[in-house]
This record gives structure tokens, sequence and C-alpha cells, in this order.
């Protein structure tokens, strides 16, 4: 009887540990993806220092369908071998090893694109194309759009008077890829976009329709493009330092009617857009200490 | 003597170009859009997933576009936007390239578009980052088309449900009627785009790209004697 007693709390303090370290691990997975709520409901969520690569450009060759003899092609003709030779040439005299970038300081992003109701509430108005009058539904949750970079300072302006606790700015482009990316070192794969990403579509969706990426943020990719707030370079990638002027801002990100193509962490495009599809992500720190 | 003939030249050649300018506005109320010279009137687009860094030149008076860095194409885009026209353009294609004429574009190169590829369906309407309702084909482009040589492209589009026609070489191809506005947002206007297509992701962890025979190694496309007319 006392022998089995002994065995009975033997395991109980097996579950107990097992519990403790689920506990644990669950509270740790949490803390790492910190949620904090401003005044007017907008979610952000914290990143943690860190660093990563920008800029690595490793072009592919591809010999697809068009090389396959087997395959019946509605274009008869093949390109030569001595072309893919010359690409693959071509391909790694134009390959860029990227550069490092260190993100330095804790800071805190928004967890979805700023939506429609957002805007209204510090705005008064909403701009965005794709309204409830144009789509005919609930467009509150929609990201804002047809804002221009100008505006968005107007809006972050406005957004600053009226928080006493928190301020708030665009991300730098490296900010943004960085929280992108949620440690990501190399680029991301086409099956994975379509999980992540409104894109290929006529119209932006709700914030949040698809899944989040591994540090709980949504819409990284697709939906409406993102302003940051660096200057556009008009080059394939940014500059280990972004320009201090400029006629345009960066976009992040890729629209709803995006490709695979250019819905990845590591595009670099610039404004204006098509108004309407353009939007942004805010960052927010403790006032006084960005 | 020597001043005379220097006079005599610049004159003649003025009038000359008069003429030119004086045939083509006679013919049909068409305006160049293209100077022949410089890109005055045109920008590249910094949304298009086609690529933001494509090579344009001017040579002999005509636009010739190929992809750079490598892999990496783009679209050229008139400044403004257009809603009714009539479009003319001469475009020469290298073999395997895949190139386009937009229509009605937004920034990023989402439009209706005369596709260019040879091999491939030259003359087709496709929709680029769009859907049209229906699509187009060239079926009688062989018997007119001109290999390694300059091709006249006339396309008229009319209308907020877009009416859309094909002429190559001066030889109707089709004619279409959509049922419905397929454009974003019911755009009626848009900007006319030039296509270099892409070919290379950034990294192959992404995929493996686009097949090789969208963009031939150093591959270009020609456009010259661009001009349009407004119909609204």
């Amino acid at each position: 009887m006392i022998m089995r007693l002994m065995q009975l709390k033997g395991r109980l303090f097996f579950y107990l540990i097992f519990i403790l370290f689920f506990s644990t691990a669950v509270s740790y997975l949490h803390a790492q993806h910190r949620v904090v709520v401003n005044f007017i409901g907008i979610e952000f969520v914290e990143i943690q220092p860190g660093k990563m690569i920008v800029g690595k450009y490793q072009p592919t060759v591809s010999r697809g369908w068009g090389y396959d003899p087997k395959r019946k092609s509605e274009f008869p003709q093949i390109l030569p071998e001595t072309d893919f030779e010359r690409a693959e040439q071509l391909a790694s005299a134009a390959s860029r090893p990227g550069f490092m970038v260190t993100i330095d300081k804790l800071f805190y992003i928004g967890k979805f694109e700023v939506t429609q109701s957002q805007w209204e509430k510090v705005m008064g108005v909403n701009p965005s194309t794709f309204n409830q009058e144009l789509l005919n539904v609930d467009t509150r949750n929609f990201p804002v759009e047809s804002v221009s970079w100008k505006a968005v300072q107007e809006f972050i302006k406005k957004l600053n008077q009226l928080d006493t606790v928190n301020s708030y700015r665009l991300p730098s482009e490296f900010e943004w890829e960085y929280a992108a990316r949620a440690g990501a070192t190399d680029d991301i794969a086409w099956n994975e976009i379509n999980k992540v990403a409104v894109i290929a579509k006529s119209t932006p969706s709700a914030v949040g329709s698809k899944v989040p990426n591994a540090w709980g943020l949504y819409d990284m990719l697709g939906n409406v493009w993102e302003w940051v707030e660096d200057f556009y370079n008009e080059q394939l990638f940014a500059d280990p330092v972004p320009p201090q002027k400029g006629s345009q801002h960066v976009l992040k990100g890729a629209p709803f009617y995006g490709d695979v193509k250019n819905a990845t962490y590591m595009t670099h495009a610039g404004g204006p857009g098509s108004k309407y599809d353009v939007g942004f992500r805010l960052v927010m720190f403790k006032k006084n200490s960005k | 003597m020597k001043r005379i003939s220097c006079w005599l030249i610049l004159c003649t050649s003025v009038l000359a170009l008069n003429v030119k300018a004086q045939n083509r506005e006679g013919e049909t109320g068409f305006k160049s859009i293209f100077n022949e010279k410089n890109l005055k009137g045109w920008h590249l687009s910094r949304t298009s997933h086609q690529g933001t860094t494509p090579k344009v030149e001017i040579e002999d008076g005509a636009i010739v576009m190929g992809d750079q860095p490598f892999g990496q194409g783009g679209v050229l885009l008139t400044n403004k936007s257009y809603s009714s026209f009539e479009l003319k353009i001469e475009v020469k294609l290298d073999s395997f390239c895949n190139s386009g004429i937009f229509i009605r574009s937004n920034e990023g190169g989402a439009a209706y578009q005369i596709e260019l590829s040879k091999p491939g369906n030259t003359g087709a309407l496709y929709g680029e980052r769009i859907s049209p309702s229906k699509v187009m084909y060239a079926k009688e482009l062989d018997k007119v088309w001109k290999e390694n040589d300059w091709n006249e492209f006339h396309i008229k589009m009319v209308g907020d449900t877009p009416h859309v026609t094909l002429w190559v070489n001066g030889v109707l191809m089709w004619e279409l009627q959509q049922p419905k506005n397929d454009f974003i947002a019911g755009a009626t206007e848009g900007m006319i785009g030039l296509q270099c297509h892409w070919t290379a992701v950034y990294s192959s962890s992404a995929s493996q790209g686009m097949p090789l025979d969208s963009w031939r190694p150093n591959a270009k496309v020609r456009f010259r004697n661009i001009r349009i007319k407004q119909l609204d």
C-alpha cells in the first residue's frame, strides 16, 4: 500500500513537472510575441532586436517546361542550350551577397495594417477607394488605402497629439523587412506566400484574413503596399544607408493584385503606387524613447 | 555658297519634318507620344512584379528594352492616362522575348495586354494581374507578320465597358466587346505600358522562377513611331 502511494506520488510529481515546463514554454512563446493595444485599439507586436541580411540576390535560371522535349508545348521551338549556359554566366555575374543589418532596439509594430475604421477614428473621414459603398460589404476592418505618404504623416501627427503615453511613426524599411522575415534568413517560398498573403485578387480583404507570420504579424505580404519611412533609391534593393532625400518613398509588401514574384520580404518598390493599392502599418514607442 | 547650302539643308529638313508631322496628323489625327530622343512623358513602374529596374535605351529613334539586372524586367508607362483611344505602335521583337503592350494600366502594371511573344501568341488579348472576361487570339497573324522586322500594331480601346479592336500591319485581327468592365475598382482610364518580362526570382528558396524562354539572355524588344488619338 505504501509502495503504491509512493508510486502514485512519483507519477504526480512527474505530471507536475511536465505541467510546469509546458506552462513556462507557453508563457515564453507568448512573451516573444507580446501584444500591446493602444488607446484606440490598434494592436502592436513586440519585436526583439536582432540581425538580418538584406539585398542578397541569387537570380535563378529556370529551364521550365519549354526545355522538356517530351512535354507537348504550344511553342514548338526550344531555347538552345547555349542560351542556358550564357544565362548561368549572367546570373552568376549579377548575384550579390547582400549586407548585414542590425536592429539594435526593441520596437512595437502593428499586428495588422491600419484599418479604415482606425483611420476614421483619428481623421474623421475614410479616404479608401474600396469602401462599403463600392464593395457593398462592411469594410471597417479593411486596410485603409488611397493614402499618400504625406497624408499618413498627417495621421501620425494627429495620433501623436492624441496619445499621451506612446508615440508613433512609420517603420524604417529595415524594421519592416526584419518584422516581415520573422527570423527567415532566405526568401519566402511561393507555396508559403499563398498562405500568408492576399494576392491575385481584384480587391483588398479585411486585415488578418490569412495566417500570420512566425512572429504573429498579419498581411506583411499582400493586401496593400505599405509605406515605410525611407526615401526610394530607384534600385532593385535598399542601400546599406538609405538616401537622405528623394522624390518618392519606399513601398514594401505587394498589393492585393500582386504576384508571388513580388509578394516577398525582399521586394523594394517605390511610390506613388496606384493610390487604391497603398496603405501602411505603424511602429510604436514609449513617448520620448524613439 | 557654303552658308546658303547649310540654310537650304536646314530649311529642307524642317519642311520634311513638318510634312511628316502633318501626314501623321492629317492621316487620322494621331499625336506622337514618343519624341525619339529621350523618355520625356514616360516613367518606369516602381511597383510592377515584372521588376522596377529594366534597361531602357533610345537607339535609332526607338525605345529598346531589356532585363536589368539579369532576370528582372519592368514596365515603361506613359505619364498620362487615356480612356478611349487609338494607339499605333511599331514593334520589333527578338525571339524568346515575352513582351506586351499594356492598355489602361495602373502604376503596378495591372492592365489589358496585347501579347508580344515569338514564339508565342503575339496579338492575343490577355490580362496582366487582372482577368479579362474574354481573351482573344490573332489567329491570322502569320499571314501579315514580318519576321525579324518592324510590325505595326493598331489598337482601338473604347468605352467604360471595353470594346477593343486590333489590327496588325493594317489588317484586322479581332474585335471584342467585353460584357463588363474588368479593371480594378472599375477604372475607365489608364496608362499605356511597354513590358519586359522577368525570368529570375531573388533566390531559389522562393521558386525556380520563370522559364528562360520568357526572356532569352540579352534579348531586346524595340518600339518606335508611337502615336495616339484620343477619342473622348
